[in-house]
C-alpha cells in the first residue's frame, strides 16, 4: 500500500511555531538563564544528557528551555546537535573503580569496604509538597572543617569484588576484549553484542527502560527474576585520550555518572546453582532509576535475551527517539492510508450486499513486507 | 603530584583553569611578538566515552562528551590543549601555554605556578565537598 504525504501549510505551520516562540520566549515571567535549569534542574538535565547521549549540562539545560520543559524533545534536539558535531576522540576506557563517589549505598550488605553515603538525596524523606510564594531563606548551616578524604572513602572497593572474594560470583570475565559496537553509526539489531544492548539502555528512555524492568519483574515472560541490589554510585569518573605528541593518557575532565550492579540468584537448570550473577548499569549523570534498571536488564538478557523477547525489546524499543518519534509521526496527515482502509470496508460492505461473501483470508506469507 | 609536572599533568590541570586566567596568560605569552600559528581549531566536538565494565570486563561506548581541541605553534613549538565544554578561547589559550612551556619560553614559570594553582584549587574543592558530604554517611541497623 502506497504512502504518500501532504504538502502545503506553510504558513500555518509557521504561524503555529512563532505562537510557540512567542508565548515561551515572551512569557510574562523572568527570563530563565540556563545557570538557572542547570542549578535548580540538575536531575531533569541529567536526564537528558543521557538520552541525547551527549554530556554537556549547557546544552542539555538550552534543549530543555526550547522544548519547554519536555525531556524528550529536549533530548532530540540535543541529539540533533550531536549529529552535526565532530568526533575529536574515543576515550580511553573509563574505569569505574575510579569513580569518586558523591553518593553510595549497598542494599545487600550492612558494612561494605568503605563508606555507605547518603550523599545527596530525599529518598528517605517524606513526599510532602512545599509551595513557598518566593525563594525559601536559607537555613542555617555551618559547614564541618574542610578535611582530606581517605582512598576509601573516595573510592571504596566495589561490593563485586567482595562477592567475588567470597567465591559467590559465576566469573565470565572475557579474555578477549572486543571492540565496541557504536549504536551512533549503526543502528543495532538483534542479535547484537551485549556492548550494544548496554549502549542503547544506557541512552534510553528513562521511564521507557523502567517499564520494561517492571514487566520484566513481573514475570509475563515466565522469567524468574530474585534480585537485590549491590554497588548503587552516583560520582565522577575521569575522562582521558591519548596526547597527540606523547601517546600517553591524559585527563580532560571528570564527569558524572550513576552506577548500579544487580544481583541475581542462578536457579536454571543449566546456570551454576552455587553462585550468583551481577548485572551492571551505568549512565550520564544522577539517574539511578535508569541505572538499576539498566542493571537488572542487563543480567536479565543475560540470561534469558537469546531465548526470549527481551534483547529485542532492549534493541528496538526503549529508544524515546525510535518510539516516540513513531508515535508523533501518527499526528502527520496519513489522508491517503486511511483513505485506502475506507474504501476496503466499502468495497468489503459492496460485495456482502451483492451476496457475495468475502474472499478466504489467506495470510501474507512469513517475511513479505506489506 | 610529582615535582616537575609531565606533559600530561600540564595539560590536565590547563584543562581545568579557568577561561580569565588562562587568555590573560596567554596574552602576555604573546606579547613579546613570538610568531604564532593556530594548526587546529579550536574546534568544539565529542569525545566518545568508552567504558570497561566491571562485571565481564567488556568495553561499551556510554556516551559522547562534549569537549574542545586546539593545536597551535608558537615560535615553532607545537602546543595542544583539549578541555571539557565548549570554551574556545580558553582551548586556544592553553595550547598557547603548552607551547610556551614546551618550549621553556619566558613565561614557562608563571605557567607552572597556574598549574599550582589550580591543582591547590582543586584540593581546596574537594576537601569542602567531603565537609558537606561526610555528614551523611550512614549505618543502618539491622531488626533482628
Amino acid at each position: 500500500m502506497g504512502y504518500s504525504g501532504a504538502r502545503g501549510g506553510l504558513e500555518a505551520i509557521l504561524a503555529a511555531e512563532d505562537l510557540v516562540r512567542r508565548a515561551r520566549d515572551q512569557a510574562p515571567a523572568p527570563w530563565m538563564p540556563t545557570g538557572q535549569i542547570t542549578a535548580r534542574m540538575r536531575l531533569l538535565v541529567d536526564r537528558v544528557m543521557g538520552e541525547g547521549g551527549l554530556y554537556h549540562e549547557d546544552t542539555a539545560a538550552a534543549a530543555l528551555r526550547q522544548a519547554e520543559g519536555d525531556p524528550l524533545e529536549a533530548s532530540h534536539l540535543v541529539r540533533a546537535h550531536r549529529s552535526t558535531l565532530p568526533r575529536l576522540a574515543v576515550s580511553e576506557p573509563v574505569d569505574p573503580d575510579e569513580m569518586t563517589i558523591l553518593r553510595r549505598v549497598v542494599p545487600a550488605f550492612r558494612e561494605p569496604d568503605g563508606p555507605q553515603l547518603l550523599g545527596r538525596t530525599t529518598d528517605y524523606t517524606g513526599r510532602l509538597l512545599e509551595q513557598p510564594d518566593g525563594q525559601p531563606e536559607a537555613r542555617p548551616h555551618e559547614p564541618g572543617p574542610a578535611r582530606e578524604r581517605t582512598a576509601e572513602q573516595r573510592t571504596p572497593r566495589r561490593f563485586l569484588d567482595l562477592l567475588r572474594k567470597m567465591d559467590l560470583v559465576a566469573d565470565q570475565r572475557r579474555t578477549d576484549d572486543p571492540d565496541p559496537v557504536d549504536i551512533t553509526r549503526k543502528p543495532a539489531r538483534p542479535p547484537a553484542d551485549r556492548s550494544a544492548v548496554l549502549a542503547s539502555m544506557a541512552r534510553a528512555e528513562t521511564g521507557g527502560l523502567v517499564a520494561l524492568w517492571y514487566r520484566s519483574i513481573l514475570g509475563p515472560d515466565g522469567d524468574i527474576h530474585e534480585v537485590t541490589l549491590g554497588d548503587v554510585r552516583h560520582g565522577r569518573v575521569p575522562l582521558r585520550v591519548r596526547h597527540p605528541h606523547t601517546g600517553n593518557p591524559v585527563t580532560l575532565g571528570e564527569f558524572r555518572v550513576s552506577e548500579a550492579e544487580a544481583i541475581e540468584n542462578l536457579d536454571g537448570a543449566d546456570e551454576d546453582r552455587t553462585r550468583l550473577d551481577v548485572g551492571y548499569g551505568l549512565c550520564f549523570g544522577h539517574n539511578e532509576r535508569k541505572a538499576i534498571a539498566m542493571a537488572n536488564l542487563d543480567i536479565a538478557n543475560r540470561r534469558f535475551g537469546r531465548t526470549g523477547p527481551l534483547g529485542q525489546l532492549l534493541l528496538l524499543t526503549v529508544d524515546g527517539l525510535d518510539s516516540a518519534g513513531f508515535l508523533e509521526h501518527l499526528k502527520l496527515p496519513h489522508y491517503v492510508t486511511f483513505r485506502s482502509i475506507v474504501e476496503r470496508k466499502q468495497a468489503m460492505r459492496t460485495a456482502a450486499e451483492a451476496g457475495e461473501g468475502p474472499a478466504e483470508r489467506v495470510a501474507e506469507p512469513a517475511g513479505k513486507e506489506c | 603530584m610529582t615535582d616537575v609536572l609531565s606533559r600530561e599533568q600540564r595539560c590536565a590541570l590547563l584543562a581545568e583553569a579557568g577561561r580569565e586566567e588562562l587568555v590573560a596568560l596567554a596574552d602576555e605569552c604573546l606579547a613579546d611578538g613570538a610568531p604564532v600559528r593556530v594548526l587546529t581549531g579550536p574546534e568544539v566536538g565529542a569525545v566518545a566515552a568508552q567504558v570497561r565494565e566491571p562485571v565481564l570486563a567488556e568495553r561499551f561506548l556510554l556516551g559522547d562528551v562534549l569537549a574542545c581541541r586546539a593545536e597551535v605553534e608558537v615560535a615553532g613549538q607545537r602546543g595542544w590543549s583539549m578541555r571539557l565544554g565548549d570554551d574556545r578561547a580558553a582551548t586556544l589559550a592553553a595550547a598557547v601555554l603548552d607551547a610556551e612551556a614546551e618550549a621553556t619560553r619566558p613565561q614557562s614559570g608563571r605557567i607552572e605556578q597556574l598549574c599550582r594553582e589550580v591543582e591547590a584549587r582543586r584540593a581546596r574543592r574537594e576537601a569542602a565537598e567531603w565537609a558537606e558530604l561526610a555528614p551523611t554517611v550512614v549505618e543502618f541497623e539491622e531488626l533482628t
